[in-house]
């Protein structure tokens, strides 16, 4: 995934409905561009079957409320 | 009494009012002495209401006197961020756009505060609907450090963590979306719990993000918060993601020893490129820990930058999505930073939103195996004590983005991860500023950080230390 490029910005803003000048279209860019890079390495790569809610299954299974079990033992 | 009753901590103020040895009006007057010589310093308080704050600290006296204990914070004063709806009350959101906003419904967490028999101070200062991490506010203008006045609280919980330092309110209620309760605690110097995901219902609470939302508090101790959590957390029917089930007791967690306690240190990311009096503060810290008979072990944590990349994609989508209506019809009406973090939502294709919530289980799962050996996890809160107010206005400067992510490098993965993170003192620096430690832990396990951070504070003085006006 690469940063989205100004123009892109523009466009995809006019889209939403809130549509921005080019000098507020190249600060945004500028902005969240880092997050697209920090996050290329995993766009693209998940599985087919994973869903959003994967994360409240995991959460669950992972909550361990660790002191009352330490006090139990 | 010798002491100013404002100075006692949460716990003992509300021992002292139910046995009728102080009463909720002294608290309540010395409360309101402290803030009537801070707030001209501070700005820390939105709205401060002597007059009926003093009126209820009446009304719970004399409910006392006839043997009416409303609850375990009895006539306790307090005062919270202004973002937790309180039905019939203005409510700012630290904004201009809802400056008049009077809510039809009260917050689940506030009330459940209120029914342990809390009373109301006024309302706290906070950055825009909650959108920044240092404490400057276009409308309201910067809340002021109690330690060093030219120097940042941090935010967005700015107001919450510099009245607890000052010791205005006995505690205060924060909200953590990428940092917002562990950066004030960390510059002020007080101690601040950002729950899981889900402990702590959201419901009449100022929403930024859905997926990160966190409410919680922030207190002058590991215990004060744990008698906060105790009260708040739970199943909540206005809010369907709140989690139920049993809930332990986070006070007696908090009393239990830390020997033999097993905490990881990152070997990476969290140690890198920190000032040297924080890196040293964090030594300092391990060491303490080791006297006490906790076994510090060296983790290899997964990527942090791709979880904090992951984590300012959502959250910049989902802040444009609940401000879309604003932005179209009262951009002008914003703050020029907040408005220019709102606009990034915009450059978020759907596409790019959904997959960085779907690695979040992935990314959790693989957090919970790197873990798998430690209780929980110590790191910095920030790579540095509090900057100065005027070195950290940087409003919608095409640099402000990248000082906004240096300041919260360390705070967006938890967030991310839904985790679960008590930021508690830890020292000062050469200057005099304040620096604290976050402890992370695993989900909904709150109560191993509060025993964790309450042992520290039994170890150490620093979160008893109170500023003084110059």
């Amino acid at each position: 995934m690469t940063r989205p490029s100004p123009k892109q910005i523009h466009a995809i803003a006019g889209v939403a409905g809130v549509p921005v000048s080019a000098d507020v279209a190249a600060r945004i860019a500028n902005s969240i561009g880092p997050a697209f890079e920090g996050f290329a390495a995993i766009a693209g790569t998940l599985p087919f079957d994973l869903e959003p809610a994967t994360f409240v299954a995991v959460q669950s299974a992972g909550t361990a409320d660790t002191t009352a079990k330490k006090a139990a033992t | 009494m010798s002491r100013q009753p404002a100075l006692m901590s949460l716990q003992s103020v509300a021992q002292a009012i139910a046995r009728q040895h102080l009463s909720s009006r002294e608290a309540t007057q010395s409360c309101l002495d402290r803030i009537a010589q801070w707030q001209p310093r501070l700005n820390a308080f939105i709205a401060v209401e002597a007059e009926a704050a003093l009126a209820a600290a009446d009304a719970a006296d004399a409910a006392l006197a006839k043997g009416e204990l409303s609850g375990p914070l009895h006539g306790v004063p307090l005062a919270h961020k202004d973002m937790y709806y309180d039905a019939g009350r203005v409510v700012t959101c630290g904004s201009k756009i809802r400056r008049d906003f009077v809510p039809r419904v009260t917050a689940t967490a506030l009330q459940r505060l209120k029914d342990a028999g809390t009373i109301r101070l006024g309302s706290l200062q906070m950055a825009e609907f909650a959108y920044g991490p240092t404490g400057h506010n276009a409308h309201y203008g910067p809340v002021h450090n109690p330690w060093a006045p030219d120097h940042i609280t941090g935010g967005s919980s700015s107001g919450s963590g510099a009245a607890v330092a000052a010791r205005l309110s006995f505690a205060a209620l924060g909200s953590d979306t990428g940092g917002s309760i562990r950066m004030p605690a960390h510059f002020c110097g007080v101690t601040g719990l950002k729950t899981t995901v889900g402990r702590i219902s959201r419901a009449g609470a100022m929403p930024l993000s859905q997926s990160l939302d966190t409410v919680g508090p922030l207190a002058r101790s590991a215990e004060d918060c744990a008698l906060l959590l105790g009260l708040m957390a739970g199943a909540d029917p206005e809010d369907p993601t709140a989690a139920g089930g049993p809930l332990p007791d986070y006070l007696a967690a908090a009393r239990q020893p830390i020997k033999g306690l097993a905490v990881g240190i990152p070997r990476a990311f969290y140690i890198d490129d920190l000032d040297p009096e924080i890196a040293r503060i964090l030594d300092d810290t391990i060491a303490v820990l080791r006297h006490e008979g906790v076994n510090i072990v060296e983790v290899d944590l997964p990527d942090q930058r791709q979880l904090s990349a992951a984590c300012q994609l959502v959250l910049a989508v989902e802040a444009a999505a609940f401000h879309k209506r604003w932005l179209i019809e009262r951009p002008q009406d914003y703050g020029p930073q907040v408005l220019m973090r709102l606009q990034n939502g915009l450059a978020v294709p759907g596409v790019s939103y959904l997959e960085a919530m779907r690695w979040r289980g992935p990314a959790l799962a693989a957090h919970l195996a790197a873990v798998a050996g430690v209780d929980a996890v110590i790191a910095p809160v920030a790579p540095v004590a509090a900057p100065t107010i005027a070195a950290s206005d940087v409003g919608n400067s095409p640099d402000a983005e990248a000082v906004i992510q240096r300041l919260t490098r360390f705070t967006r993965p938890i967030n991310y991860l839904g985790l679960p993170s008590l930021a508690i003192p830890a020292g000062f620096t050469a200057g005099g500023l304040p620096v604290g430690v976050q402890l992370v832990g695993r989900p909904f396990d709150e109560a191993m950080l509060l025993r964790i951070g309450a042992g520290l504070q039994r170890a150490t003085d620093f979160h008893e230390r109170v500023p003084v006006l110059a």
